[in-house]
């Protein structure tokens, strides 16, 4: 029996030659979805590190090419749903049959474009995400997703980390972009804040790091003297080397001890010192908000000569809204708003503001018709946008009808997801698509950077 | 079933003399050396949470099946937790109320359980049916629920989670009505709990009828409770994995427990959690067998797979990543420190895992994806931890400045509770020792015992969090 809905894998479609050049052999050693356990596999960084070239010193690198384009990921995790968020208000009619259970009263508007946007989506700094919109510096794509999507949550977010429509392990797409454009010194060019890599910056070879906070990152042992902390060091790197073993976990644990090392080192000398923090945010940003802290977080360190090429970041909330959809989207939107609008006050006054860009995305959309629960089942055809001063405002992509629904009652793809990301590639980090996204001169371009 | 195997048919002659000995068996002819210490950690970590000096020890002298006996079966006489109960802040844990004590209180039960595979089961259940968000109450009874099942029948697990009111909430099972079956809990029951794939949309959505008519019920005092309504359940016929019928809820979990992809599906999740090298078709079939042989019993599989060879390979080169909460419950455990803090909770959130939080219902990666810069800098601060307030605290003035550099290494080592340390990292810390005094003059050197005791806190430091310990 054929699934109905199982991403067609096109990607297979490809040469063989070609594949190979997108998959790393060694990445493909265990199922990486269909046995639940792991998820997409992604050894970040599995090739062997050469521990001889760590050079210690690699501010210069950075230094050298301070003002590098940023391209930041801003994932919101569960399927988040198009019709609530930007509610088509031209068919306000049909938005109500579809969602009496969740549909939104009276939406403030999105100029003349038939829109609708949550209200929570005007919280924040200057009016939130609508406030940018309003300033021409968000453009949104609805209708995203990719055809016949699959809508295991997994499955789905595993195929817009990597760009792939495949189920086996591969490096994320800007961390492909990152191998082949990246340094291979700096693992603070391709930044996760979070505890986790995102594996949207998993890597085939280049160095990528994960943190909290620029703060928590030195390899400290309490009760000891400064002056014995170089012997620590060397005996961390020694037994980093003593680590012997095969296979992914042994190489992994080798390689993140190198970068844990690394980045305590490289973020050094933003240490607080005398009352002063050199990462202090410059705006206010939502008090008690993980999302906000890791946004501002983030642009205090894109702000610094520390070589942030590329980001991710996840939103908090709930957008996997089965049920109770009214409150926790409207929380999660909230949070999502007011930290978006922060970090591109906070990227402004920096004055870095004008070489971030920022992806928001999310796996798949919701079903327009409504459930019982007030809530919303996963769905084709989501939604995204583009944010940064140099992102083109406005509506950007079709939105699909309300009324001529696929087979399974799903709203109809009007853009792949792929055409965004070849775009960003070409229009933004200003390199070939094609050598990220496998035949992405298929896909065509928006136009979303000017 | 693998549990014992019967010895070959002793040879004509040779058999009032001698004990029969299997010829292929290399473990078997070395007798009791075939089972070392090496081994005993191995399977102490990959079953539970590392071993003691003293466990070592004494399991390497029983022998490796009664190890294993041990492990799978547990003592006569029950589970029981071992040594004190802990406290924080002076009082004891309060895990419904106090922020964290939840964690801390599962934390405790690795840490001191005489039946550590029980507590890693149930790890893996909480993995497997991952559950988030809901009431402290309602995750403890899940959790319960977990630990009593934890080697027992996939089946009637099953049947229990489907209907525990923490999954019926996240899940939103609870409300999905013949009206309206909200398709969450049967795609998941599909794709993550039994089969992985091979069903289709419409198998997900006639299987959400099937499952229909639980009602949540709530007062002004919150949650009371679930209840079946059978008028609320979708009695029609419904086609599910090629099968026609008026199913309900148990033929539906029927229909997947018996499904032939689930057997492979489930053996080969539970060998990932124990063995790190995937396991081979031969393997998968061995281990599907023995679990449809036993009416999809736990108990089997999983003791067939901590007697393979594979969880044994190359001893001195450990392959599998701890996960967050193994590494710390089992540094607690192997250095014989006990949970007196909050640190544990933040520390492992901070490392990417919250007991009680999985960050989906996929549950956590496992593997090598627990490792990132971020993470090894989090499992290095436990060290501060265990070396301040663990049992391998280092007391002032008892060490002198004069100690001999490999000396203090072997203190050091016994100090954390004798884990495995190679050749390689023995000389990288004797090494460290041998220049910890570089920068005080040769002439002050024997009265700086201030030094000593830095280089003992640094040594236990580096064996309890270095890169080494993050492998078992």
């Amino acid at each position: 029996m054929r699934p109905v809905h199982k991403g067609c894998d096109d990607f297979r479609q490809t040469s063989a030659a070609a594949r190979d050049r997108w998959l790393v052999p060694r990445l493909s050693r265990r199922q990486a979805i269909g046995g639940g356990l792991g998820g997409a596999l992604a050894i970040w960084a599995g090739r062997a590190m050469d521990f001889g070239g760590v050079i210690e010193a690699a501010t210069a690198e950075a230094a050298a090419a301070p003002a590098g384009r940023v391209l930041v990921s801003v994932f919101l995790p569960g399927g988040a749903d198009l019709l609530d968020t930007l509610p088509p208000v031209g068919q306000y009619g049909t938005y109500a049959d579809l969602r009496p259970g969740t549909k939104l009263a009276s939406p403030p508007l999105l100029g003349g474009t038939g829109l609708g946007i949550h209200p929570s989506l005007t919280e924040g700094i200057g009016g939130g995400v609508k406030g940018l919109f309003d300033a021409g510096k968000v453009g949104f794509l609805p209708g995203i997703d990719y055809a016949n999507p699959d809508l295991s949550h997994f499955h789905s977010r595993h195929f817009w980390e990597t760009g792939l429509i495949s189920e086996r392990a591969a490096p994320g797409w800007l961390g492909r972009w990152l191998d082949r454009h990246g340094s291979a010194e700096n693992p603070l060019q391709g930044l996760t804040l979070g505890s986790t890599l995102s594996p949207v910056l998993a890597t085939g070879k280049a160095p990528v790091a994960a943190l909290e906070s620029p703060r928590d990152v030195g390899l400290d042992v309490w009760g000891t003297e400064d002056k014995t902390r170089p012997r620590l060091l060397a005996a961390w790197e020694q037994l980093t080397h003593a680590t012997r073993g095969g296979g992914d976990g042994p190489q992994s644990v080798r390689t993140a001890a190198v970068l844990a090392k690394r980045v305590g080192d490289r973020l050094a000398p933003y240490a607080e010192k005398d009352g002063k923090d050199p990462l202090a945010p410059v705006v206010a940003y939502p008090e008690d908000d993980g999302f906000s802290t890791r946004l501002s977080r983030l642009a205090a360190l894109i702000a610094q000569p520390l070589g942030v090429r590329v980001a991710a970041v996840q939103a908090d909330g709930e957008f996997d809204t089965h049920d109770n959809q009214p409150e926790d989207l409207a929380r999660a939107l909230r949070s999502v708003s007011q930290g978006l609008a922060a970090f591109q006050a906070d990227l402004e006054a920096r004055g870095v503001a004008d070489r971030v860009m920022t992806l928001v995305w999310s796996e798949f959309g919701r079903r327009p018709k409504g459930n019982e629960s007030a809530g919303s089942d996963h769905g084709a055809g989501g939604v995204a946008w583009v944010q940064g001063n140099h992102a083109v405002g406005g509506v950007l992509t079709v939105y699909p009808s309300l009324t001529a629904l696929d087979r399974d009652d799903n709203l109809r793809v009007t853009v792949d997801f792929r055409k965004v990301y070849a775009s960003l590639i070409e229009g933004w980090l200003g390199t070939g698509a094609d050598e990220v996204i496998p035949r992405a001169g298929a896909y065509g371009r928006l136009s979303l950077v000017r | 079933m693998a549990r014992r195997r019967s010895a070959p048919a002793p040879r004509a002659g040779t058999a009032a003399r001698r004990p029969p000995r299997p010829a292929a068996s290399a473990a078997r002819r070395r007798g009791s050396s075939g089972w070392t210490e090496a081994h005993v950690h191995r399977l102490f970590w990959r079953a539970g949470f590392g071993a003691t000096a003293a466990e070592a020890r004494a399991w390497a002298a029983r022998g490796r099946a009664a190890t294993i006996d041990w492990i799978v079966d547990g003592p006569p006489g029950g589970t029981k937790l071992h040594g004190p109960a802990p406290r924080v802040d002076g009082r004891k844990l309060d895990p419904v109320n106090e922020w964290g004590h939840d964690q801390l209180w599962w934390l405790d039960r690795m840490v001191r359980s005489n039946r550590p595979l029980v507590e890693k089961m149930t790890l893996f259940w909480h993995d497997h049916f991952a559950t988030s968000e809901q009431d402290t109450p309602r995750m403890l009874a899940q959790n319960r629920l977990f630990r009593s099942h934890a080697l027992g029948g996939f089946r009637p697990l099953l049947k229990q989670v489907t209907r525990d009111p923490a999954m019926q909430l996240f899940l939103s099972l609870a409300d999905s009505t013949k009206e309206h079956p909200n398709e969450n809990y049967a795609r998941e029951l599909m794709e993550l709990f039994t089969l992985g794939r091979g069903y289709s949309e419409r198998d997900v959505r006639e299987a959400a009828r099937a499952l229909t008519g639980y009602r949540s019920k709530w007062t002004n005092k919150g949650f009371q409770g679930i209840r079946y309504e059978a008028e609320e359940h979708d009695d029609g016929v419904k086609r599910i994995l090629g099968r026609r019928g008026r199913f309900g809820v148990d033929q539906v979990l029927d229909l997947v427990c018996d499904h032939p992809r689930h057997a492979p599906f489930l053996v080969t999740k539970l060998w990932q959690f124990f063995v790190a090298a995937p396991p081979s078709p031969a393997t998968v079939r061995a281990l599907a067998a023995t679990y449809r042989r036993s009416g999809l019993q736990v108990k089997p599989v999983v003791r067939q797979i901590l007697e393979h060879p594979a969880l044994y390979r190359n001893l001195a080169a450990p392959d599998l990543v701890k996960a967050p909460v193994v590494y710390i419950a089992g540094a607690l455990r192997t250095t014989g420190s006990a949970i007196t803090d909050n640190w544990p909770v933040w520390l492992s959130s901070t490392m990417g895992q919250q007991l009680f939080q999985p960050p989906s219902v996929a549950g956590w990666d496992w593997g090598p994806r627990w490792m990132s810069s971020n993470a090894v800098r989090q499992r290095f601060v436990l060290g501060n931890y265990v070396v301040n307030y663990g049992r391998p605290r280092v007391r002032r003035g008892a060490y002198k400045a004069s100690l001999r550099p490999d000396r203090a290494v072997a203190i050091a080592i016994a100090a954390v509770g004798s884990p495995p340390v190679s050749a390689a990292e023995r000389a990288a810390l004797t090494r460290l020792a041998r220049h910890w005094f570089d920068d005080i003059p040769k002439s002050w050197r024997d009265k700086a015992d201030w030094r000593a005791e830095s280089l003992q806190r640094t040594l236990r430091h580096l064996l309890i969090a270095g890169p080494g310990a993050q492998l078992c």
